[in-house]
């Protein structure tokens, strides 16, 4: 009794608090109700009682909140705050044996106190008086009705853009451009301010590492602080826009979208040895400023544009290495379900690239969330069943789907990427083709008679020469008869006969459905668009991809490209605009971004250069207590936000510091030149020991391999789409700065070069720090480099190197320092 | 040292800079706060930080309270990639045996024949747990040990159930269950990486087995050991390369001159930090350095194997050829668990066994059976099997048919996974397949089950344990999975 009188109390002071006011549900309640109990109820009660059921049992209907409160024939099904009095209680405990629902199984325990705790909580019910299934409301997504695409158009991200007018500012100083108004006006509403902006140098530092993922130079560093006019700075601008570096830079963000790597990734992870070719195509593109719209064209459907010559075909064929570098599972067993796998890993790679939509969710089952029915991914699935994808690789045991390259031939005008041998050496090795298929078809007649014979084959002995076959076979083909090198690419070409798709039960082989026409996604269209009837589609999918009336393509671009220079997205999700996705915090800057870039003729250089001639770019990192009080994440820029240096330039930084970095690109790629099969990547880890000074973007990217010391600094996966890299801050990137012998060896670099630029120790220390920080030491640095050397002698003396030259490993170690430095790691 | 390298026209003299507005700035410094300058305005500016956004600095990794009261606080996953044969090992299937070389209307083509197992099944310890005597030592701690004798998973392919088996996933990149444990509940020292796997195999998904996915990068498995292909191998073949964190000793600087230089760096970033005025980014450099340089202090001594007595490297078997690799690898788990590492994983072997299933299972077995014993018999005498649980097993079992004659194929329908300590009930087995051990018929457990159940046994609910991400609460066991409590102590 005592108990029971406790929890009376208990109910009685906490039930006001757990119930509030109609309008008060917290995203808490709304969100356990969502998780726990609207898939329940949709699942396990909707099928009798609902508006959809074809015929409701007991006049009890769960789907909308009022029904569901008012209840059936017996009473009210929820009384909120009340289990006891509510009667799905009492059916769903089974404890009625006139009420046991649902009838066909009791469910779990888990579930039934969740209903409680719900109820308890005052029964929390964000559904409308009718629900609608409307993509909007992500609340509906577990609705099994079929999806309405009148109401999913209505979705922002499906709606195109609009023109905004540049909103009116107080402050009427502060704006350099339009850009600046709509973020100024989202501040001003707010009453933040902005802080002010940054120093000069902290500018330049700034602005060269984002457009050419490098660190200044000191000449550089010295003419611009020389430089005192108006237009210094935009000068500047305009000269590493025109860099080479600017396209390795660029280059590689979108490597990143495009889940660039040079092997299968997944199980067997075979070396891609072409994959370089469309890496350099990319950069290629950047620095020539391709016009995004050609530039998605060409990945989508390069074999099928129109061009000019053999060079400029040959050019756009590479693009649609884009299709072909994706992860893949080589041992898979079945041929279909492996094509399958890989039309999926295309769907998935360019819808989330190029769309920002995850189409590749209704593949198993129509979009939970997106008003994408699964119909639609079969459509696309069409179009790339009916295209052939070409990565190479060759026959072996556990590869149970090599295919073909492109040979561009001589005529593409490209290079090789690796050296010919003799005739005679070809010869020799089409004669061991020719005799490993003589061997293998006497093994096969004899393992046939054994079995006929009731006795064991010796499969083993035909693994091997498969294995050897496939081997000499990948390397046969890299030459012409003569034995110099075929100019091979990676790719997409249109098969012969184009096919439609079925509809594979939960994406398997074993079940098909249904066949559904090839064709684009329909919710980006008023009326269903035209079926594809020549062709796979390919051409149809990449002009509409790159069309003015995609209302996303141009949306995603901006996006990413403000995410590449501000550190965060304006829809912070920039791979998924979609349900799930985050809203763009400043909705109206996003579509006059997405309309000017079309404006500009699709111009990623001149959108850049807006950006970062904005006052919005030029902020200082400074903190602001006001400000952080009102808007702790800076989602409205009321500064710029400092950002770690991303992988790549953190390596190439350091290299150029040291005066070892080589700017020339390399020819080809050294997964290129170790050989097929999986040897290749056995052979190529070895390569990887020896240290490398190209720049990052040309390092072998071997999926599951990443080089550690770009791996340890949020180098993306190149498994996925990754337009948004993590931040992570974790002990092993402090001991690879600490103890790795490479980064020692490169501090010695660096020591020597600033031992040898002046004769004093204050002025070593300043051009250490120009060179590391773009900056000259401060007295603090200053100070802080002199108690380093004299602390630095009293600890060496006990050193591990009695004898050697302690002041040459003072400054090494003090180069290392500042290489190891959170200066040196971030960006201001 | 490198030869060096002229740059005779690299000098600027600093009074050729102007420094207008120079980014370190002691006005603005002193404009955001009212306190001095130097390291004790830095101090006192890092309070101020403190009181201002405390939950954005705390430590991710700090210890979390379970959800329930917790029954294992550590694990140690002894994990065999490549599927070992069940019906060989922990699931005694006598009508196999009776019915061995009858066809088993299964296998491809239908007409495999059934192979009995070739050892022999005894009971064992006062429960009488049938186990095969490949195992005679592991044998020994029948009553520690509950087999999971009905366990399934969704697909018969490496690949796809090693990555089910560790991130709960087949198909996409999810956090891995050490990555979940850790950000479940921390870690509780401070000098080590919460979550360490040994020699994870680079094939069936690689990093991803030991990743943090959408999780914080924070949680995400340090890799030691043969981290190569070449070391690998040879490890494979009983070399046993010591396991090692990379980078963890310092090439050049003895500690110091280390500390030296790190006193250096740090002044460094606090100086940049006290000029931020605030930035839980450089906070987390400075933490970082702290915890490598401790580590480089710590790991080595925790991972020096030669600290132990002769009598327990022979109990772990070390120093016998066939034993001594993953002895030393077993040894190394124990001492990492009894340092405060969360969530331990050591990968032995291949167990791919289409083939020479009579020379190549006995050679993995022999190999496994005396260090895990010894494993089992030192955390028992230290104290600390009662809260570390012990896992053994592979992503799948194989066919009760033969295959080429002396092997077995793929078989994702029903396996064993035997744990022990931790919290699970000792000389117990759960569940079974059919007489021959195709499939599970009582008491199945699925990854998810399995999962949620380990989950439990730390204190963990796995409803409870989510992460937002893309818009929506992940868990570990997506939306299925049960607690056995059966096996629960």
């Amino acid at each position: 009794m005592k108990k029971s009188a406790l929890a009376y109390c208990f109910v009685t002071l906490v039930l006001p608090a757990l119930l509030p006011a109609k309008d008060a549900m917290t995203d808490e309640q709304a969100n356990f109700f969502e998780r726990k109990i609207r898939p329940v109820l949709a699942e396990k009660c909707y099928e009798c009682h609902s508006a959809q059921a074809k015929k409701i049992k007991g006049g009890l209907k769960l789907d909308t909140k009022e029904a569901t409160l008012r209840g059936g024939e017996n009473g009210p099904a929820v009384v909120p705050g009340r289990p006891d009095e509510s009667l799905i209680i009492t059916a769903i405990h089974w404890s009625d044996k006139d009420m046991q629902m649902p009838p066909k199984s009791k469910l779990p325990a888990s579930v039934i106190a969740d209903f409680e705790q719900w109820i308890k909580m005052g029964a929390p019910d964000p559904r409308g008086p009718a629900a609608v299934a409307g993509a909007n409301d992500a609340a509906d997504s577990w609705k099994k009705a079929e999806i309405n695409l009148e109401e999913g158009r209505k979705f922002w991200a499906f709606q195109p853009p609009k023109h905004p007018m540049s909103p009116e500012v107080s402050n009427k100083a502060w704006p350099k451009s339009d850009i600046d108004k709509f973020v100024l006006a989202k501040m001003e509403e707010k009453n933040l301010v902005p802080v002010p902006e940054a120093s000069k140098l902290e500018l330049f530092r700034r602005v060269t590492f984002d457009l050419t993922g490098l660190p200044p130079e000191p000449e550089a560093i010295k003419a611009f602080m020389q430089d005192s006019s108006s237009e210094a700075y935009a000068r500047v601008v305009d000269k590493l826009l025109v860099s080479p570096r600017y396209g390795e830079k660029w280059g590689r963000h979108w490597l990143d979208v495009a889940r660039y790597a040079e092997s299968s990734g997944k199980d067997v992870n075979l070396p891609y040895p072409f994959a370089w070719r469309y890496r350099d195509w990319v950069i290629a593109a950047m620095n020539r400023d391709l016009p995004y719209d050609e530039f998605v064209r060409q990945q989508i459907a390069g074999d099928l544009l129109p061009y000019h010559d053999a060079v400029d075909q040959s050019k756009k064929i590479v693009a649609t290495g884009f299709l072909a570098i994706g992860s893949k599972p080589h041992n898979e067993r079945n041929p279909r379900q492996f094509a399958l796998e890989v039309v999926d890993e295309q769907i998935d790679t360019l819808s989330q690239a190029i769309l920002g939509i995850t189409v590749a969710c209704a593949r198993c089952h129509d979009h939970k969330f997106d008003p994408i029915p699964q119909k639609d991914y079969y459509a696309l699935a069409g179009m790339f069943l009916s295209s052939e994808t070409l990565y190479g690789t060759s026959n072996a045991v556990q590869n149970k789907h090599p295919s073909d390259l492109i040979d561009l031939g001589k005529e593409s005008r490209m290079i090789a990427g690796y050296e010919g041998i003799s005739a005679d050496e070809r010869a020799s090795i089409a004669a061991k083709v020719k005799q490993l298929n003589e061997t293998r078809d006497e093994k096969t007649r004899e393992a046939m008679t054994a079995r006929r014979n009731g006795k064991e084959a010796d499969v083993f002995k035909l693994l091997v020469i498969r294995q050897q076959t496939g081997d000499f076979m990948g390397s046969l083909n890299r030459y012409d008869e003569s034995g110099n090198p075929r100019v091979l690419a990676m790719g997409v070409y249109d098969r012969k006969t184009p096919s439609n798709s079925a509809i594979y039960g939960r994406g398997e082989a074993a079940q098909p459905g249904e066949t559904v026409p090839r064709g684009l996604v329909q919710v980006f269209f008023q009326d269903t668009p035209k079926p594809i009837e020549k062709g796979s589609g390919r051409l149809e999918l990449a002009q509409w991809l790159s069309s003015k009336d995609n209302p996303q393509t141009a949306r995603v671009m901006v996006n990413r490209m403000w995410r590449w220079l501000f550190g965060r997205g304006i829809v912070g999700s920039v791979d998924n605009f979609g349900a799930m996705g985050e809203k763009p915090t400043h909705p109206e800057l996003l579509d006059y971004l997405a309309t000017r870039f079309m404006e500009n003729g699709w111009s990623i250089k001149k959108m850049v250069r807006e950006f970062v001639l904005s006052s919005t770019y030029q902020l200082a990192t400074q903190h602001s207590p006001q400000n952080f009080a009102a808007d702790p994440d800076n989602t409205l820029l009321w500064r710029m936000n400092a950002r770690s240096l991303d992988a790549e330039s953190l390596r190439d930084a350091m290299l150029a510091v040291s005066g070892k970095l080589d700017l020339n690109p390399p020819e080809g790629s050294p997964v290129c030149r170790v050989g097929e099969g999986h040897e290749g990547i056995i052979k190529l880890f070895q390569i990887n020991q020896q240290p490398s000074y190209s720049r990052s973007i040309y390092l072998p990217i071997v999926r599951d391999q990443v080089p550690e010391g770009l791996a340890l600094f949020d180098f993306a996966n190149p498994g996925m789409v990754t337009g948004d890299r993590e931040k992570t801050n974790v002990p092993s990137q402090s001991l690879f700065l600490l103890n790795n012998a490479q980064v020692q060896s490169l501090s010695d670099a660096f020591a020597q070069r600033v031992y040898q630029s002046a004769k004093d120790k204050k002025t070593r220390i300043n051009n250490a720090c120009l060179l590391a920080y773009g900056r000259p030491a401060t007295p603090q640095d200053q100070r802080a480099g002199r108690d380093f050397f004299s602390n630095y002698s009293f600890a060496a003396a006990k050193s591990k190197q009695k004898g050697a030259d302690i002041s040459m490993h003072a400054w090494s170690a003090f180069c290392q320092a500042l290489l190891a430095s959170a200066e040196f790691r971030f960006l201001n | 040292m490198n030869s060096p390298i002229q740059h005779s026209d690299f000098q600027i003299p600093n009074s050729e800079l102007p420094v207008p507005n120079f980014p370190f700035s002691r006005r603005r410094f002193l404009q955001t706060t009212s306190s001095g300058f130097g390291f004790l305005a830095f101090s006192a500016l890092n309070t101020w930080a403190a009181e201002q956004a405390a939950p954005a600095v705390a430590s991710p990794l700090s210890p979390k309270a379970p959800h329930f009261a917790q029954r294992a606080k550590r694990v140690i996953f002894l994990f065999m990639p490549g599927a070992p044969s069940h019906v060989d090992t922990f699931d005694y299937k006598p009508k196999l045996q009776a019915d061995s070389g009858k066809e088993s209307g299964r296998g491809r083509g239908g007409s495999a024949t059934l192979l009995g197992s070739q050892w022999k099944f005894s009971r064992h310890g006062r429960s009488g747990l049938w186990i095969s005597d490949l195992f005679p030592n592991v044998a020994r701690h029948a009553d520690d040990m509950c087999l999971l004798r009905s366990m399934s998973t969704e697909l018969p392919n490496h690949p796809q159930a090693v990555s089910s088996m560790h991130t709960g996933s087949s198909q996409f990149i999810r956090p891995s269950l050490g990555a979940w444990t850790l950000y479940g509940l921390g870690t509780t020292n401070e000098n080590l990486p919460g979550f360490i796997t040994i020699n994870p195999p680079l094939q069936g998904g690689g990093a991803k087995n030991y990743g943090s996915a959408f999780l914080p990068a924070i949680y995400q498995g340090t890799k030691i050991g043969a981290s190569n292909p070449i070391a690998q191998f040879q490890q494979r073949r009983g070399g046993s390369a010591q396991a090692a964190i990379s980078n963890i000793t310092n090439p050049r600087y003895n500690t110091d001159a280390g500390r030296t230089q790190l006193n250096f760096i740090q002044s460094l970033n606090k100086a940049k930090l006290a000029q931020e005025g605030y930035d839980p980014q450089i906070e987390g450099v400075i933490q970082s350095n702290e915890l490598a340089f401790r580590m480089q202090s710590v790991a080595p001594e925790v991972m020096d194997l030669e600290k132990e007595s002769a009598a327990t490297k022979k109990l772990y078997g070390i120093g016998d050829s066939a034993t001594d690799g993953f002895g030393k690898q077993c040894l190394m788990a124990r001492r990492l668990a009894e340092a405060g590492v969360r969530f331990i994983e050591v990968s032995f072997g291949n167990w791919d066994h289409h083939r020479n299933l009579s020379t190549a299972l006995p050679n993995n077995c022999g190999a496994i059976d005396r260090p895990i014993s010894g494993l089992l018999t030192d955390l028992r005498q230290r104290g600390l099997l009662k809260d570390t649980l012990v896992i053994w097993g592979g992503e799948f079992g194989r066919t009760p048919h033969a295959q080429t004659g002396d092997g077995r194929d793929h078989n994702n329908k029903g396996f064993t996974i035997w744990m022990a300590g931790g919290g699970v009930k000792g000389g117990m087995s759960y569940g079974s397949t059919d007489d021959y051990g195709y499939e599970a018929v009582e008491n199945k457990m699925s990854i998810r089950d399995w999962h949620a159940t380990l989950l439990a046994l730390m204190g963990l609910d796995h409803e409870k344990l989510t992460y937002r991400y893309a818009g929506r609460d992940f868990r570990l066991t997506d939306v299925s999975g049960n607690v056995v409590k059966e096996i629960i102590a």
